[in-house]
């Protein structure tokens, strides 16, 4: 008898913890589509934003997510290069030292979408080439602001760091 | 600060506190303004979070809820955050009703209807409410170009756009006739583009008032609005773009 109610128990143990694990993999937080936007120039900042698109990652799952950074004004600086500040006209800072950037290539691997501002790059001469990191053309919107509206009119979810 | 003292303020931000650990918090933001912005800064965060995931019932907005100039950060986390528990605890009478500073201005918005209409999906007209707090003038002035920009580009492809530049806290000086150095471009854009609606927050207004003793006199371009976070609110419900000067 004793046996029978251990091994019952340990069934029910058992089946409770597989039932939560089930729940955890298929419930989460589920599918995610996601827009932070990027307009302030300051390093500290960026740098906490860039930690918190990490653990948006990590709690949801890269899998499960479509995250973009759309970047405008000021907030390019979070993808210039830091010498390429005194060549660029109306530029403060340009943050993408050597740890922004393995920051940056981290998260590109894991999927995240930098998109950056036509007009910010025409208005205060940024030449994306030569002034900042790794950005192809196809990462170049034609305006950061109406990227932002569009995506979330395609139900993207909008987060100001 | 501490990661303990990161815990806790999360903690007193959702109300899972003691009545004594409260009391020690609330002493400690009276004493560290820094302290009393963060707590409002995660109030705001978590505010917007909710907003973006829950499904609220219409009309549980905060009337109190405009932001307030570093001064007064202290006295606006409080009351963001304890209002319920501790309801009445430092309230200025700056919305108590009839001290209105041009209550007949309120509703001029959507004279003609506008906001009525269904949300963008149906209607394929693009709508962004800009939601302005930034205290530095030249974030406004950057604004207005973008939006000069985006509101031409519209009107050449001949694509439907509504914008609103909701301006309230210390980003109601973009509408302020002695303070706003864009005076000229609001005029300029507001003649220009019909589909461009300038709202200043009344609360703030008020709050200058009773708090400082300022009679703002707005630009005469600027429609008002109650609270101008309700009304930020309100056009995210109604499916507006949103997006945060």
């Amino acid at each position: 008898m004793r046996k029978l109610l251990v091994l019952l128990a340990s069934v029910w143990i058992l089946g409770a913890g597989l039932a939560s694990t089930a729940a955890l993999a298929e419930g989460g937080y589920g599918k995610q589509k996601v827009v932070y936007h990027i307009n302030g120039d300051d390093a500290a900042q960026q740098k906490a934003a860039l930690g918190n698109i990490q653990n948006h990652i990590n709690a949801v799952g890269a899998e499960n997510l479509d995250l973009r950074v759309v970047m405008h004004g000021n907030g390019v600086s979070m993808v210039m290069l830091p010498e390429a500040v005194g060549r660029v006209k109306n530029m403060k800072a340009g943050n993408a030292g050597p740890q922004q950037q393995a920051k940056i290539d981290n998260l590109k691997a894991q999927g995240v979408k930098f998109e950056i501002c036509n007009n910010t790059l025409k208005g205060r001469n940024i030449d994306p080439l030569n002034d900042l990191y790794m950005v192809e053309e196809t990462d170049i919107v034609p305006s950061g602001v109406a990227e932002l509206a569009h995506l979330e009119s395609q139900g993207f979810m909008y987060i100001k760091p | 600060m501490t990661t303990d003292d990161d815990l806790h303020l999360n903690a007193y931000v959702d109300g899972e506190l003691s009545a004594d650990q409260q009391a020690e918090m609330l002493d400690a933001m009276r004493r560290d303004p820094q302290l009393a912005r963060r707590a409002c800064e995660l109030a705001n965060l978590k505010k917007q979070v909710r907003l973006a995931y829950a499904d609220l019932p219409a009309g549980r907005t905060s009337r109190r809820d405009c932001a307030r100039s570093p001064l007064q950060s202290l006295a606006a986390g409080v009351l963001l955050l304890v209002l319920g528990g501790l309801a009445g605890w430092g309230l200025s009478p700056a919305a108590a009703p009839g001290t209105a500073a041009s209550p007949e201005r309120l509703v001029v918005l959507d004279p003609e209807g506008r906001g009525q209409t269904p949300a963008t999906a149906a209607s394929g007209e693009m709508r962004i409410v800009f939601h302005l707090n930034n205290p530095d003038q030249t974030a406004a002035t950057d604004l207005l170009d973008e939006v000069e920009r985006l509101l031409i580009a519209y009107e050449a492809e001949g694509r439907p756009l509504r914008v609103e530049i909701v301006s309230h806290g210390e980003g109601l000086s973009l509408l302020r006739e002695r303070l706003s150095v864009n005076k000229t471009k609001v005029k300029e854009l507001a003649h220009r583009f019909p589909n461009l609606t300038f709202v200043a927050c009344l609360n703030t207004m008020e709050r200058l008032r009773v708090e400082q003793g300022i009679e703002v006199k707005l630009v005469p371009e600027a429609e008002v609005t109650r609270s101008g976070v309700s009304h930020v609110v309100k056009r995210q419900r109604e499916g507006w773009s949103y997006i945060r000067v």
